[in-house]
C-alpha cells in the first residue's frame, strides 16, 4: 500500500511537471531555436487594425498584418519607404489624385478562413476594403479621423449605410494592384496614415469568417502570424507565406557612425524574419519586469524604469550605463514621439471663455498665472530623471518644425510673477475657482496631482479649492474629457506621422469635443492657418504658419505645455536590434536577430 | 439565581460599582497603563495637527526628491520632495479621525440595533436584524467598500460608511445575547410593572448596563478601522484627499525597488506602534471590566 502511494505520488508529480512545461512553448524540444521574448507595460484590447488606436495594439497589428508604406527600419529622421506599394505614389499636379501599385504575389497567412485553409493574394481591393472598414460603425473603429471628410465619397458611403457593394468614386482599384486615391483637398500627410496600424490589410473572408472575434484571431499578410494569445502573452511564428526580401541596410538608412555598437550591420543582405519565435509579454508592474529583464533567460527587452534609474546609470547627462550593465545590456535612449502636457478646457466660464468680456480677461490671466505656477524642471526631476526634454508651446522638438529660437518665458517656473499677476487682475483666495483635478487610482496619480497642487498653492491657491476627483480607468477619464467634464485636461500624447500638424490639430476649433481638441480652444485666426496650412507639402511658409498657430496657443494660455520624455530602452546582448517605440514601432521585430550569447559576433559587442 | 448574581456583578459586594472596580483594577495593571500612555502621546499629536500646531506643511513640496534623514527632514522626504515627517504626523490625525469615526458610529449602530433585537427577540423586528445582519456579513468586505464607494460617486466617507456598515455586526450580536439575559432580571419586569415604555427600559434601563461590552467594543472597531483604512488606502479605495500611512505605503511601492524606504519605514512603525498600543489597552481594559478577573 505504501510502495501504491509512493508511485502514485511520483506519477503525478510527473504529471504536474509535464503540464508545467508544456505552456512554456510551442516549439518542438530539442531543437535550438531563436526566440526573441519582448515586454510590454499592457496588453492590447484588440487585434483588429480598425481598433489599432493605443501603442500595444500597434506593436502587435504592424507584425500581424502588412501596410502600403512603412518607416525606414534606421533612417532618422524618419523616412518613408513603400512595402505593400511598389513605389512611392504617383501623385496628380494639383495634389488630389494617389496612384499606388501595389506589389504581385503578396499571400496572406493560411488559415480556415480560406478555401481549403490555404492564403490568397492580397489585391488592391483588399486595401480598399480595409480602408473602408473605418468607416463601418459596426466595426467600432478608432482611427476614422485620419481620413474623415478627406477622400472623395468615403463620409457619404459611411451615411448611406455603408454598404461594402457600394462604390467610392475617391477610393478604387483601378487594376487588380493599382489602388486610387482621390482627395477633396490636397493632404500631405496621407502617405503617412498608410504606415500606421490601422492601415494593415484584412481579408474579408476572414472578417466573415469570425466575425466578432476577427479581433482575437488575425489573419494577415505580415511577417508573423499568431500562434496563441492570452492576457499575459502573445506567442507569434514566422509567416510561412511571407515575401523574402533581402535586408539593405544602407536602404534601410544604416548610419555606422551611431548604429554599429547595436550589431545590426550583421543583417545586411539576410532575409528576415531571423527568429522562429516571437514572444511579447504583458507585464504591467515596472517591477516586475525589470525583475524578468535582469534574469537571463526571460524577457530580452525592457524600459528602464524611473526607480531604477541611480542603480543602473552613472549618469544622466550624458546617459551612461554602470559599467556592469553595460556589459550585459545594449542602451538605447530616445526622445519620444508626443509630449505630456494640460490643456484648460475653455468651454468651463470659470477658467476659459466666458459671455463678459471683463472675466474673459480676467480668466486669461489666470491662466496665464497657472502655468508660470507650473514647475516643468521639477517634474522633469521627479518623474523623468531629469533627461525629458522641456519645451514651450505645443510643436514638439522630435518633428522638423520643431522652433527651437522660440521663448521659453512659458515653461520658466515663475510663482512670484504668477502671484503679482493674480493681485492685478483681482484674484485672491476668495475669488479664485474651485478646480476640479480628474486622474486615475494609483501613488503615481496622486503624487501627480499632489505635486500639482503644491505648485498653485505657492501663487496663492487655497488647498481646499483644488479638488481631487478619481476615476475608476483610464477609460473613464478619457470619456470624461471627451464629453467636456474637467476644467483641466492633464495627458500625453504620441504623434501618428512625424508631422506637427498632428499635434496642432489637437487645438483646431471644429476638432473641439468629442474630438481631439478636448480644450475647446477656438480661434477664428488659428482655424485659418490650421486650413491654409493642411494643404500645403513641408516648406518654409507651412513651417511659418505652423510657428504662428504655435505662438496663439502660448499667448493665449490655453495649454501648460509641454515636455517631452527620454526613452531608456535596454536589451539583451545577444539580441541583434535597434528597437523604436516611435514611427518604425513594433515594425523593428522584424528585423530581429538572436544569437548566442557565446558567439565571437556578441563578444565583439560586449 | 442567575439575577440575583447579575445585580451582584454591577453593585459590587462592598458597594462599589463596576465601573469604580475596573479603575482600580486598570490602574493596578502596568502594561495597561503604559499603553494607554502611548496612545494619548498618539492622541496629542492628531490634536496638534488638528489645531494647526504641527503637519500642515505635508502637501508642500519644498524639499528635494527623496532627501535622506537629516535635521532639516526628520523621516527624509518622497520622490516630489515632500516631508515624510510631516506627512507621518498629518497621517496620525486621519488615523483617529477614522478610527473615532468608525467606532462611535459602529459601536452606537451595534447598540441600538443589538438592544432592539435582543429585546424583542423571536418577535419578527429579532429577525429582520438577524438577517439583515447575516447579509451584510456574507458580502466580502473589499467589494462592499468598492461598491458604496461607486455609489457615493468617490465620496471621501464612502470607506467610513462601509466600515460602519459592517463592523457593527459583531457588536449587535453580542449586545443582542447581553439584552437577552438582562431583560428577565427583577429590575426591567418592575420597569414594566410601572408601565414604563419599552423604549424608555431598552435604552434606559438596559443599554447602560452594557456600556462595559460596548467600550470594550470600540476599542476593538477603532483598531480594526485603522487597520482597514490602512489596506483600503493602499488599494485605492481609502482616503481621497488627505494623507494616511495606507498612502504612504502605497507610494513606497515603487520607492523600496530605489532603494528608498523611509515612507515604508515611518508608516509602517508608527502604525505599528498605535495598533499595538491600543490592542495592549483594549485587553487590559476587557480584563479590568471582566468580573470574574481578580487582581
Amino acid at each position: 500500500m505504501c510502495i501504491f502511494r509512493h508511485r502514485f505520488a511520483f506519477i503525478l508529480l510527473l504529471v504536474i511537471l509535464g503540464a508545467c512545461s508544456s505552456g512554456e512553448s510551442e516549439l518542438p524540444a530539442g531543437v535550438d531555436q531563436k526566440v526573441f521574448r519582448y515586454s510590454m507595460d499592457s496588453a492590447p484590447t484588440s487585434l483588429d487594425p480598425v481598433r489599432a488606436s493605443t501603442l500595444y495594439a500597434n506593436q502587435l497589428v504592424v507584425n500581424l498584418y502588412d501596410t502600403l508604406y512603412v518607416y525606414k527600419y534606421l533612417q532618422r529622421p524618419y523616412e518613408l519607404r513603400p512595402n505593400l506599394a511598389t513605389a512611392m505614389p504617383e501623385i496628380s499636379p494639383d495634389g488630389l489624385t494617389y496612384t499606388i501599385p501595389v506589389k504581385q504575389g503578396i499571400y496572406f497567412a493560411d488559415d480556415p478562413a480560406f478555401p481549403g485553409g490555404k492564403g490568397r493574394e492580397l489585391t488592391a481591393h483588399d486595401f480598399i476594403y480595409s480602408l473602408k472598414r473605418h468607416f463601418d460603425p459596426s466595426t467600432r473603429p478608432a482611427g476614422a479621423w485620419l481620413w474623415q471628410g478627406r477622400i472623395v465619397g468615403l463620409d457619404e458611403w459611411k451615411q448611406a449605410g455603408s454598404d461594402y457593394a457600394q462604390e467610392i468614386p475617391g477610393l478604387r482599384a483601378t487594376g487588380s494592384h493599382v489602388v486610387q486615391i482621390r482627395l477633396k483637398r490636397p493632404y500631405p500627410q496621407l502617405v503617412d496614415t498608410l504606415a500606421l496600424g490601422f492601415s494593415g490589410v484584412v481579408p474579408r473572408e476572414a472578417v466573415e469568417y469570425y466575425g466578432r472575434e476577427f479581433s482575437i484571431n488575425p489573419v494577415g499578410s505580415g511577417p508573423f502570424r499568431l500562434v496563441s494569445y492570452d492576457s499575459s502573452r502573445a506567442v507569434l511564428v514566422p509567416q510561412e507565406n511571407f515575401r523574402r526580401e533581402v535586408v539593405d541596410l544602407e536602404y534601410e538608412g544604416y548610419d555606422a557612425a551611431t548604429q554599429s555598437q547595436y550589431g545590426v550591420a550583421l543583417i545586411d543582405g539576410r532575409i528576415p524574419p531571423f527568429i522562429d519565435q516571437l514572444e511579447i509579454y504583458f507585464i504591467k508592474e515596472g517591477s516586475a519586469r525589470w525583475s524578468s529583464f535582469t534574469k537571463s533567460n526571460e524577457i530580452q527587452y525592457a524600459g528602464l524604469p524611473n526607480e531604477q534609474v541611480d542603480r543602473v546609470l552613472v549618469s544622466t547627462n550624458p546617459v551612461t550605463l554602470n559599467p556592469g550593465y553595460a556589459e550585459q545590456y545594449h542602451m538605447k535612449t530616445a526622445l519620444e514621439a508626443g509630449f505630456v502636457f494640460s490643456t484648460f478646457n475653455m468651454d468651463f466660464p470659470e477658467f476659459g471663455y466666458n459671455d463678459d468680456p471683463e472675466r474673459e480677461r480676467r480668466n486669461h490671466a489666470l491662466r496665464c498665472a497657472m502655468i508660470r505656477g507650473f514647475d516643468w524642471e521639477s517634474r522633469n526631476d521627479s518623474w523623468y530623471s531629469g533627461i525629458g526634454k522641456v519645451f514651450p508651446g505645443i510643436i514638439p522638438p522630435v518633428v522638423p518644425e520643431y522652433d527651437a529660437g522660440l521663448s521659453r518665458d512659458s515653461v520658466i517656473y515663475d510663482p512670484e510673477g504668477a502671484r503679482s499677476l493674480l493681485a492685478a487682475n483681482g484674484w485672491n483666495t476668495a475669488t479664485l475657482p474651485v478646480l476640479t483635478y480628474g486622474t486615475t487610482p494609483g501613488p503615481t496619480s496622486r503624487l501627480f496631482f499632489e505635486q500639482f497642487r503644491a505648485w498653485m498653492m505657492r501663487i496663492g491657491y487655497p488647498k481646499e479649492k483644488i479638488v481631487l476627483k478619481t476615476y475608476a480607468t483610464f477609460g473613464d477619464i478619457a470619456k470624461a474629457w471627451r464629453n467636456s467634464e474637467l476644467p483641466l485636461i492633464s495627458k500625453g500624447w504620441g504623434l501618428d506621422y512625424p508631422d506637427a500638424e498632428n499635434t496642432l490639430q489637437l487645438f483646431y476649433g471644429p476638432n473641439a469635443s468629442p474630438g481631439s481638441n478636448d480644450g475647446n480652444y477656438r480661434n477664428a485666426e488659428y482655424d485659418e492657418m490650421f486650413r491654409q496650412a493642411g494643404v500645403m507639402l513641408p516648406s518654409p511658409v507651412r513651417t511659418d504658419l505652423y510657428h504662428r498657430m504655435n505662438q496663439l496657443v502660448i499667448d493665449d494660455c490655453v495649454a501648460i505645455t509641454g515636455l517631452s520624455r527620454v526613452g531608456i530602452a535596454l536589451w539583451h546582448k545577444n539580441v541583434i536590434a535597434l528597437p523604436d517605440r516611435n514611427f518604425v514601432g513594433g515594425r523593428f521585430m522584424y528585423y530581429v536577430d538572436v544569437l548566442d550569447p557565446d558567439a565571437p559576433e556578441v563578444q565583439a559587442l560586449r | 439565581m442567575s439575577a440575583r448574581a447579575e445585580v451582584a456583578v454591577s453593585v459590587g459586594a462592598h458597594g462599589d460599582s463596576l465601573w469604580s472596580k475596573a479603575l482600580r483594577k486598570f490602574r493596578r495593571d502596568r502594561v495597561g497603563m503604559w499603553s494607554l500612555a502611548v496612545v494619548l502621546a498618539y492622541a496629542v499629536v492628531a490634536l496638534g495637527v488638528v489645531l494647526g500646531l504641527w503637519a500642515g506643511d505635508w502637501a508642500d513640496v519644498s524639499g528635494p526628491k527623496w532627501a535622506p534623514v537629516s535635521g532639516e527632514y526628520w523621516f527624509g522626504t518622497n520622490i516630489i520632495g515632500q516631508d515624510i515627517f510631516a506627512r507621518s504626523l498629518y497621517s496620525t490625525r486621519t488615523a483617529f479621525e477614522v478610527g473615532l469615526v468608525v467606532a462611535l458610529g459602529a459601536t452606537a449602530l451595534g447598540a441600538v440595533l443589538g438592544s432592539t433585537a435582543g429585546f424583542f427577540s423571536g418577535s419578527w423586528i429579532d429577525e429582520v436584524i438577524i438577517w439583515l445582519m447575516g447579509v451584510l456579513d456574507s458580502v466580502p468586505f473589499i467589494l462592499l467598500v468598492a461598491a458604496i464607494s461607486y455609489t457615493l460617486q468617490g465620496s471621501p466617507w464612502a470607506m467610513h460608511i462601509a466600515m460602519i456598515a459592517t463592523f457593527w455586526i459583531g457588536t449587535a450580536r453580542l449586545i443582542r445575547g447581553e439584552v437577552i439575559k438582562l431583560k428577565s432580571l427583577e429590575y426591567v419586569e418592575a420597569a414594566h410593572a410601572i408601565g414604563v415604555s419599552r423604549f424608555m427600559i431598552i435604552f434606559r434601563h438596559i443599554l447602560p448596563n452594557t456600556f462595559h461590552i460596548l467600550l470594550v467594543q470600540a476599542t476593538l472597531s477603532f483598531v480594526a478601522a485603522i487597520k482597514s483604512e490602512v489596506i483600503l488606502s493602499f488599494l485605492g479605495l481609502g482616503v481621497k484627499d488627505g494623507m494616511s500611512w495606507g498612502l504612504m505605503i502605497s507610494e513606497s511601492t515603487f520607492e523600496v525597488l530605489a532603494g528608498f524606504f523611509n515612507n515604508f519605514i515611518a508608516a509602517s512603525v508608527l502604525m505599528f506602534g498605535l495598533v499595538m498600543a491600543f490592542n495592549m489597552f483594549s485587553d487590559a481594559l476587557q480584563d479590568a471590566l471582566d468580573p470574574r478577573t481578580v487582581k
